[in-house]
């Protein structure tokens, strides 16, 4: 299995989606089209944004314009977004309740998820109900397949623009315990 | 906590395929967290990559001593920390995360600033000399030929000739020349504590094109402001101390180098005498320069400068001003201000006054700014960088003359 199985169905549904949120007048209807109109995405490999914290959203997205992090998609649909549109679009998603969306439970690798985070610890920055703060993101009721993504890429090829963090924080943590976890936050 | 640890980083900065079969490291912030601290939520504080428009900086809640005056300078430079002044004027100013320098121009009545340069890994380094300002980020070097009177100017890359090594933690860098006309370069310890590998843990300095390289210090962990004595001419450098020790330290030092090649304790021992519990050794604390003064616990010293100007009373003259960003590795936060510190030129007897605070409510723990970097302009005004609102504030001094 590929490290990271939806990296490349991610990057051809977004160019897809790309000219129609592009051409939209508000900042939100750039988004909605893969993010989903809430926030909560439905999209395989693309994130939920709701009620991920202000700052965080805020951070990444400027990131993102800057060419530092994120997909090709992500940064043509940022191009030339405004900081003040930026912190617009941050409060707004960031006030969306999360609608976890996860299939059926496998009790096992529940488990093994659950004693992963606690062993790597989560909870200490991301917060004991992995709701995320400030910079830090939410990962309870993220979309399983990008949580196993991400961490992937934390672990293997950290982005620019990342803090150095988290990519210490995942080094060495087998692909198992990265499904497992990713199998448990997407249900929290 | 161990050796292991090291070998372990780098495997990640090679990114060996082997990587998953090895213990996995605390990350590097959390190296060292004891048993007690576990269950501690301390992180490290959100920056802010957003434009702060001046009509939200609280300039009115800063506090300094009487006669003096601080006014918001220049706004609209998200994550600006070090500042480094052209011949003609031009302030350039380095980030971290967000990758930018940007080039401030200041029309008099008001300051309109510019992206120079973006996408680079933490360009926090800033320095100017003969007509050229020179950028560092943590894997890149480049100079800019004339770039105050042609905005245009294309850099000329010296990475290869400064030869950075590869880590990435503690590795942003502070730059400035030298009354040698030399280039000063710290290379943190790549995590909170550890025995870092040989080309960590040092400050150097290079000939401006990067050749000549020569280590003039050993044994500091983050050291990312430093300045020259105005009298003796010597080396003083602030180096901050390591987390997850608990809330009184070991505190952040003033360092005087008095010699070339003097070591400065770290992993080994912190302030006066404080052997690491983690990493120890039999008298871990001979042979260790002695800082000059402590400078509070977690407090995230950074820009260092003595004063020189003529503006602020003769008293503040060649005394030094250190920016303190604040700590994040405390139960109660402290710092948040930019602190005096007397000190005779042997460095005896420092005495460390609090002189611009008012970013921090204690009672609160809430903090809006964080003063970064320090620039002493030719009128004598001081010049501060906030770091989290991406602004620049003037301290300047009329004794209650005129406003």
């Amino acid at each position: 299995m590929p490290a990271r199985p939806y990296a490349g169905r991610r990057a051809a549904l977004l160019a897809a989606l790309l000219f129609s949120g592009a051409a939209a007048a508000q900042p939100t209807e750039r988004c909605a089209p893969c993010h989903g109109p809430d926030g909560n995405s439905a999209t395989p490999g693309i994130p939920s944004i709701a009620a991920q914290p202000k700052v965080f959203i805020e951070n990444l997205l400027i990131l993102v314009r800057e060419g530092l992090r994120g997909s090709e998609a992500m940064k043509q649909v940022m191009k030339g977004m405004s900081d003040r549109e930026i912190v617009a679009l941050a409060a707004h998603y960031a006030k969306l309740p999360a609608r976890a969306a996860a299939g059926k439970a496998d009790p096992a690798m529940l488990e093994r998820g659950r004693k992963a985070a606690a062993r790597y610890r989560c909870g200490s920055c991301h917060l004991p109900d992995f709701r995320g703060r400030e910079q830090i993101p939410r990962l309870a009721g993220q979309r399983e397949e990008y949580l196993y993504d991400i961490m992937h890429s934390f672990r293997d090829a950290p982005p620019p623009g990342s803090d150095t963090l988290m990519s210490a924080a995942l080094y060495g943590v087998s692909d198992a315990d990265i499904r497992a976890m990713a199998h448990f936050l997407a249900r929290r | 906590m161990s050796k292991c640890t090291i070998a372990a980083l780098l495997l990640v900065a090679f990114g060996s395929a082997q990587a998953q079969n090895k213990p996995a490291p605390p990350p590097a912030w959390q190296q060292g967290r004891p048993a007690s601290m576990a269950d501690s939520k301390l992180a490290p504080h959100a920056g802010k990559n957003t434009e702060t428009p001046a009509s939200e900086i609280p300039i009115d809640k800063l506090k300094l001593p009487k006669g003096f005056k601080a006014e918001i300078w220049a706004t609209g430079i998200p994550g600006g920390r070090a500042m480094a002044r052209g011949d003609k004027g031009k302030i350039y100013v380095g980030t971290r995360i967000i990758g930018r320098v940007y080039e401030v121009t200041d029309h008099g009545d008001k300051r309109t600033a510019r992206v120079l340069v973006d996408k680079l890994t933490q360009p926090a380094g800033v320095a100017f000399q003969d007509g050229s300002l020179y950028v560092m980020a943590i894997d890149k070097v480049l100079r800019y030929d004339g770039i105050e009177g042609n905005p245009n100017a294309q850099p000329v890359d010296l990475t290869k000739a400064f030869n950075l090594p590869p880590q990435q933690h503690h590795n942003w860098k502070y730059i400035t020349f030298g009354p040698d006309k030399k280039l000063y370069v710290p290379f943190g310890g790549p995590c909170n504590i550890c025995e870092p590998p040989p080309e960590y843990s040092q400050i150097r300095r290079y000939n401006p094109d990067g050749s000549g390289m020569e280590v003039i210090a050993r044994g500091m962990r983050n050291s990312l402001g430093f300045d020259w004595h105005p009298k003796t001419g010597e080396f003083w450098f602030v180096d901050q101390g390591r987390d997850w020790m608990g809330d009184k330290g070991p505190q952040e030092e003033l360092n005087r180098l008095s010699k070339h090649g003097q070591f400065f304790g770290f992993p080994y021992c912190h302030n006066n005498d404080i052997a690491d519990p983690d990493f120890k050794k039999a008298k871990p604390c001979e042979g260790v320069t002695k800082p000059v003064a402590l400078l509070g616990p977690h407090a995230s010293a950074l820009g260092t400068k003595f004063y020189s100007g003529d503006m602020f009373p003769a008293e503040y003259k060649n005394t030094l001003f250190v920016a303190r960003k604040g700590s994040w590795n405390r139960t109660k936060k402290f710092g948040y201000d930019v602190v005096n510190v007397r000190v005779s030129a042997d460095g005896k007897s420092a005495k460390v006054t609090p002189f611009l605070t008012g970013f921090l409510d204690a009672k609160e723990e809430k903090f809006w700014g964080r003063p970064a970097y320090l620039l002493q302009m030719p009128d004598g005004a001081l010049l501060v960088s906030d770091e989290q609102l991406g602004a620049i504030y003037r301290i300047s001094y009329s004794g209650g003359k005129k406003k």
